[in-house]
């Protein structure tokens, strides 16, 4: 504690705020006794009549009392003006009218000044420079000045015990609903202050002391700012000075002299309390030395008030980062004194041992400990310099560095899934609704629940069944019945209680409820419940009223409202009172379209794709209220075209209207599907989101939550639920908790955020009679052992033990990370040796993969590597020469097809399991001659024909392929690649095998290597299998075309798909096998796809078969997938840096 | 044992349904790779009425490798030796998995109408054959008497 830091210069500080040091100076003589009358103070009606008259005179000319919380204003209009009698009864005696006179001039007619001078005397000594200073200083801090005035007007009548009766009868409880006195008691407690001047008498014990404080301050903040909020002055946090001397807290003896301070760690928050009007401070000398030293400790007794004004700034101001939108918030003056004030109430309660009369259940056992934890830390925030501010990063008390805001903790997969059960406590006798009858499908019961409590979010509905529960961040106080000497406190009718939320400090007289004023929520039902079919029921069954009113007006003006309209005001954002807005990734845009057609009988649905060329319309004209009647129901446009518009507006200044597109409108609902595209609440695409006017606001995802708290957020600040769409709120409660270790509290809280916001039921959720919500039918996943050919496993024998090399001799120089590059490239070429050894030449590979396979590539001379390269050309041969059997003559294509019906001359198998035959023309099972071939060349002979003896050339080989979706069934001769691979062999045999058992049935084959697939198709092409493709490199309108045609066809067909293309959202029902062609990291990635076929709708069994070559790198794969970790980075949610630690352990496994 | 492919069953039970003349292949109760055969010497060869014994094993890799078969009647003959073995290509690298053991058999059949001194298997009996043809085809006939018509 220096004394020298605090030696500030007052009468400098007193020059800027001349009334503060006079208020304080007022309170001074305060009577250690008084206050407990004063406490009485609302039935205090004597006081009534002065209190306006104070009020008017310190704020001319304003007389709205929302502004200032001083609600008697209402009441009282009459003339401000400097009233003897009213002077005489807030000083509590007569005072002679010379010394009005003075006062009077001294104060320059104001009468709370002259109230205050008159106590500290002041108005003898300076009464020209008050009233100078009075017109700089006197008009700014209006809020401030009645506040204190108020104060200062009854606690001023210390010397006049006729006061307390007064004191205690003010009408203001009759006047105003929740109004308390000006100040109420809430507890004592002692402290051992020290002098800090010398002298005999300066105070006795029971003499009453005050408290007051003095500091450096910044120039006051506009009237404007302190309306609706303590006139609180933001410290500069920058400014150490401030920062140093800013918490002294002096006491005065009746005099008016300064005795001492208090002891720093009270003052710490003892200033802050008074500082933002929370609390007052009234001290009674318990001892003092008869001649007091510096530096003596003197007992005091400090009795400690609420204010009034303290409750009186309910909630937070929504955030101005809304609106600024592009900003990166950062702790604001305000941010920081509401923690301070925190921090200051929590220990005042401590001190007074005030405990909570009730806390929210989940939170309650957290809190304390907490609570007290953020205050240690922001004590160390207080007390380092500066520079050092950024440790104290985790309570936000700085501004958060662009790093940090993008890190956030991750949830550990037990973390997230706590989280998901206690969100999924879903009521299965929650009340259902029966859709609109344009609704043209039938709903599940439990889809009919969704559609009744997405109807009851939109229309803000209060489930009243439900008891209406307390805020859980906040916690009851009962107001203290007696005080410290155990006399009586008087107490105000129905206000037994107050409210603290001790997380922000604020006060509140109000049960504080937990509410929502979000018209929207998280409908997060798992994948396959048919989220899009209830939010579909939910547009047909809830519409504006000018939706309503069109319905209902029904065909009679339909040919005038038709007519297409200008907007009136193109000037605005219109509103597009019939319009929902559906926000999709582009690959589901279609699917939503077409869905959107099913669900609805003829004519009730006008839907449209926003997107590519559709997006020349002004959908401003187009959705306007005007032209309602015509204006689509629903558009379906993708998250890229949302971010592209955002661009365009942002570039026209945010000219919203006269773009003409998607943000200049407000829609009737926003739907945003996989929702999860804007988790990251920094990315550009969640930022446009933001920006998207509706009245209804919804988000879609099967996971709300992918694997930080953060991601939850994003969604939250798109809902725009208050008070959590505020970031700092948001970190406060929920990510510093989290981050400092204390899950439990941070996962309550969210789970309170989540609840009424999120609907969330899963698949394997049962009904109280044990039925499953949806019963789909089996799915079995069968993992089929590949044995790679001899060639092949030369090919990946020779990557793997390259690999290992690099990888060791990395691993012995240290310099893995380093070369994780080139080792991860080498191990994506072992991953695609494993399906076709041609692939580790292909240049097409996955996107982010492909730029390290060049970089590995040239590293390590991969080009050039002839030994690799000459075992890889075996596989590169011509392949396509797809051979027509009349090519051959026609006694060739006789003697094929006589045999065919033969048995095979090796095994007998009758006929012929795939016909095969030689350069010979003479035919077996493809693989009883592909066996006898190697049967020979493994004894070292030339490969002989079976029949003839000829010798056959390999390449030579024909497999007999006959295409019987032609009436004639057409023969033809496939040469037979020796650039097939196992994988590849085996997918045709199990094609093949399901051709011949349950014909017809379609199948989709996933790989996560895109050259892969096509190296597959020349194979479907060769076996005459019907297949079709999709991919990442195919534009919106081919892909919907090949999702329609897949549906409609009636043949086996089969659909290629990357993984990474039909991950998402696809619904492939009308397959019935799924084949796996490689390993991902994470097996949730592979579930996900299967999941597109074995989901809602599905008919029959589903069988899923996952192709993973023996004695490699995917069977080890197979062991990584089960570590919970991977699942993060493979997601792409880790830092690169994070990512490539946690691969270089699984690469370690891979080569062991 | 594995289970007896598709094409041994096949051909055991052609075998039994179609004998061919002068040939008899009956597969061992306890080993059906295993078959007692027994093959009628060719019309017009020193072996004419003798009824010569032989055994036939299925390795397994047949068909891709060729049966294994010996002689168990005493033979005299220059492409069989002692022991049985027999000297004949498709029985070794002309072998093909498009041949059967009925083939096979009609194989040795025919071999014994048509001896090959120039390739021997017993180089004596081979020497005697082409130095003293007739001294060899009585010594071959006295052979079947002895060995096999009992």
């Amino acid at each position: 504690m220096s004394f020298a830091e605090s030696e500030g210069p007052p009468t400098k500080k007193r020059r800027f705020f001349t009334e503060k040091p006079d208020i304080l100076d007022s309170s001074l003589g305060a009577e250690p006794s008084l206050p407990d009358e004063i406490d009485a103070f609302p039935t205090a009606a004597a006081v009534e009549p002065y209190q306006p008259n104070g009020f008017d005179l310190s704020i001319p000319g304003t007389g709205t009392p929302s502004n200032n919380k001083e609600p008697q204003s209402d009441d009282h209009d009459h003339i401000p003006g400097f009233d003897s009698e009213t002077f005489d009864s807030f000083v509590g005696d007569k005072v002679s009218p010379d010394v009005l006179k003075q006062l009077r001039e001294a104060s320059g007619d104001n009468l709370e000044r002259a109230v205050n001078m008159y106590f500290d005397g002041s108005w003898k000594k300076k009464a020209a420079a008050v009233s100078t200073g009075s017109i700089g200083g006197g008009t700014a801090p209006k809020a401030m000045t009645i506040n204190s005035f108020a104060r200062s007007g009854t606690s001023g009548g210390h010397e006049n015990n006729g006061m307390h009766e007064e004191a205690e009868s003010p009408p203001i409880e009759v006047s105003l609903n929740n109004t308390m006195p000006e100040y109420r008691y809430v507890g004592a407690f002692g402290v051992g202050a020290w002098a800090t001047r010398s002298g005999t008498t300066l105070l006795k014990h029971g003499e009453s002391v005050r408290i007051e404080r003095q500091k450096i301050q910044p120039p006051k903040p506009t009237v404007g700012k302190g309306k609706g909020r303590p006139a609180v002055t933001p410290l500069k946090p920058n400014s150490a000075a401030a920062k140093r001397v800013d918490v002294i807290v002096r006491f005065t003896n009746p005099k008016g002299e300064e005795v001492g301070r208090l002891p720093r760690e009270t003052a710490n928050w003892v200033s802050t309390l008074i500082d933002q009007k929370v609390c007052r401070f009234e001290g009674t000398c318990v001892y003092a030395p008869e001649r007091i030293r510096t530096n003596d400790t003197i007992f005091l007794q400090l009795r400690c008030s609420l204010l009034r004004t303290a409750f009186d700034n309910r909630g937070f101001k929504p955030s101005d980062n809304r609106k600024t939108g592009i900003f990166e918030e950062k702790e604001s003056s305000e941010e920081k004194d509401l923690r301070l004030r925190q921090v200051a109430l929590v220990k005042l309660f401590e001190e007074v041992n005030l405990l909570p009369s009730r806390t929210s259940e989940t939170t309650a056992k957290y809190k304390r400990e907490g609570l007290l934890q953020a205050a240690e830390v922001a004590e160390q925030y207080e007390n380092s310099k500066p520079k050092k501010s950024n440790s104290a990063e985790n309570v936000g008390s700085s501004p958060p560095s662009a790093e940090e805001v993008e890190e956030g903790k991750e949830l550990e997969q037990d973390q997230l899934d706590t989280l998901y059960k206690k969100a999924q406590s879903f009521d299965f006798n929650a009340q259902a609704a029966e859709p609109a009858e344009t609704f043209a499908m039938d709903l599940r019961h439990y889809q009919k629940q969704a559609l009744h409590w997405m109807m009851s979010k939109e229309k803000d509905e209060k489930d009243e069944s439900k008891e209406v529960s307390m805020h859980p961040l906040w916690e009851e106080y009962a107001w203290p019945a007696r005080d410290m000497e155990d006399k009586d406190l008087p107490q105000v009718k129905d206000q037994a209680n107050f409210y603290v939320n001790p997380y922000s400090g604020e006060l509140s007289l109000k049960f504080p409820v937990q509410e929502q004023h979000c018209l929207g929520g998280i409908l997060a039902d798992e994948m396959g419940l048919g989220k899009t079919i209830e939010m579909m029921s939910l547009i047909h069954s809830h519409k504006s009223d000018v939706g309503m009113r069109l319905d209902g007006a029904s065909s009679l003006l339909q040919s005038v409202n038709s007519l297409p309209r200008l907007p009136a005001a193109s000037a605005n954002v219109e509103r597009a009172p019939c319009t929902t807005l559906v926000v999709a990734p582009m690959s589901l845009l279609a699917q939503w379209q077409s869905e959107a057609e099913n669900a609805s009988k003829d004519g009730t649905m006008r839907s449209m794709v926003y997107y590519g060329n559709e997006k020349t319309a002004n959908l401003q004209a187009l959705c306007c209220e005007a032209n309602a009647a015509s204006a689509p129901n629903v558009i379906i446009t993708s998250y890229g075209v949302v971010l592209s518009e955002f661009n365009q507006v942002a570039a026209r200044n945010g000219d919203r209207a006269t773009h003409g597109g998607l943000f200049s409108l407000n829609y009737f609902r926003i739907i945003l599907d996989e929702a999860h595209h804007i988790k990251n609440r920094l990315s550009k695409t969640a930022k446009a989101c933001y920006e998207l006017d509706a009245e209804h606001r919804w988000v879609l995802t099967g996971t709300p939550i992918v694997n930080r708290l953060e991601d939850l957020f994003s969604l939250v600040r798109f809902l725009r639920v208050e008070p959590w769409s505020n970031f700092s709120f948001w970190k406060t409660f929920i990510t510093m908790p989290f981050e400092s270790k204390d899950f439990m509290r941070a996962l309550d809280v969210v789970q309170t955020v989540l609840e009424p916001l999120v609907l969330r039921r899963t698949k394997d959720m049962k009904t109280p009679t044990g039925e499953a919500l949806v019963p789909l039918p089996p799915k079995s996943v069968d993992i089929v052992d590949i044995g790679l050919s001899k060639p092949e496993r030369e090919v990946y024998d020779h990557i793997f033990n390259r690999a290992k090399r690099t990888f060791a001799a990395n691993v012995e120089a240290g310099t893995v990370l380093k070369a994780y590059t080139s080792i991860f490239a080498q191990i994506l070429r072992l991953r695609q040796s494993c399906c076709h050894p041609i692939l580790t030449r292909n240049q097409n590979l996955v996107a982010d993969e492909e730029d390290a396979a060049e970089v590995a590539d040239a590293a390590s001379g991969l080009a050039d590597d002839m030994d690799l390269q000459s075992l890889i050309e075996r596989f590169t041969a011509v392949t396509d020469d797809a051979a027509d059997a009349n090519v051959f003559g026609a006694h060739v294509l006789a003697q094929i097809r006589d045999e065919s019906d033969n048995e095979c001359p090796i095994c007998s198998e009758e006929p012929m399991i795939e016909q095969t035959v030689t350069g010979c023309w003479h035919s077996a099972c493809k693989k009883c001659l592909l066996d006898y071939i190697n049967h020979q060349t493994d004894k070292g002979e030339l490969p002989r024909c079976f029949s003839c003896r000829e010798i056959i050339n390999t390449r030579d080989i024909f497999e007999v392929v006959k295409d019987e979706g032609h009436p004639d069934t057409k023969w033809s001769l496939q040469r037979l690649g020796s650039n097939s691979s196992a994988k590849i062999g085996a997918l045709m045999a199990h094609l093949k095998a399901l051709r011949n058992e349950h014909a017809g049935t379609k199948s989709v084959v996933f790989s996560q290597f895109t050259s892969f697939l096509s190296l597959i198709e020349p194979a479907l092409t060769r076996a005459a299998i019907p297949f079709l493709r999709l991919d990442g490199s195919m534009a919106q309108k081919a892909r919907a075309a090949v999702l329609t045609e897949f549906a409609a066809s009636k043949k086996g067909v089969v659909l290629l798909l990357s993984l990474r293309a039909g991950g998402v959202g696809l619904n492939l029902t009308m397959a019935k096998r799924v084949f796996m062609m490689d390993p991902w990291w994470s097996f949730a990635v592979e579930a996900q796809a299967i999941d597109r076929v074995h989901r809602m709708g599905q008919t029959d069994e589903v069988k899923v078969y996952r192709f993973i070559v023996k004695e490699s790198v995917e069977e080890r794969m197979l062991k990584i997938q089960d570590r919970k970790k991977f699942i993060a980075s493979s997601l792409g949610m880790m830092s690169d840096e994070e990512k490539k630690l946690q691969r270089i352990e699984d690469i370690k496994q891979l080569l062991s | 044992m594995a289970a007896l492919p598709k094409r041994i069953i096949k051909e055991t039970e052609r075998l039994a349904r179609e004998p061919v003349p002068g040939i008899n292949a009956v597969p061992h109760e306890d080993n059906l790779r295993y078959f007692d055969v027994s093959i009628h010497g060719p019309q017009g060869s020193p072996y004419e009425g003798g009824i010569f014994k032989l055994e036939l094993f299925l390795p397994d890799d047949y068909p891709m490798t060729p049966p294994k078969i010996r002689f168990l009647t005493k033979i005299y003959y220059p492409n069989i030796d002692k022991l049985g073995r027999i000297c004949l290509d498709v029985l070794k690298s002309n072998w093909s998995p498009a041949l059967q053991i009925r083939t096979i058999l009609l194989s040795i059949q025919a071999l014994l109408g048509a001896p090959n001194p120039d390739d021997p298997l017993a180089p004596d009996v081979a020497k005697r054959w082409k130095e003293d043809q007739e001294g060899a085809i009585a010594t071959a006939k006295e052979w079947t008497r002895t060995h096999a018509m009992t």
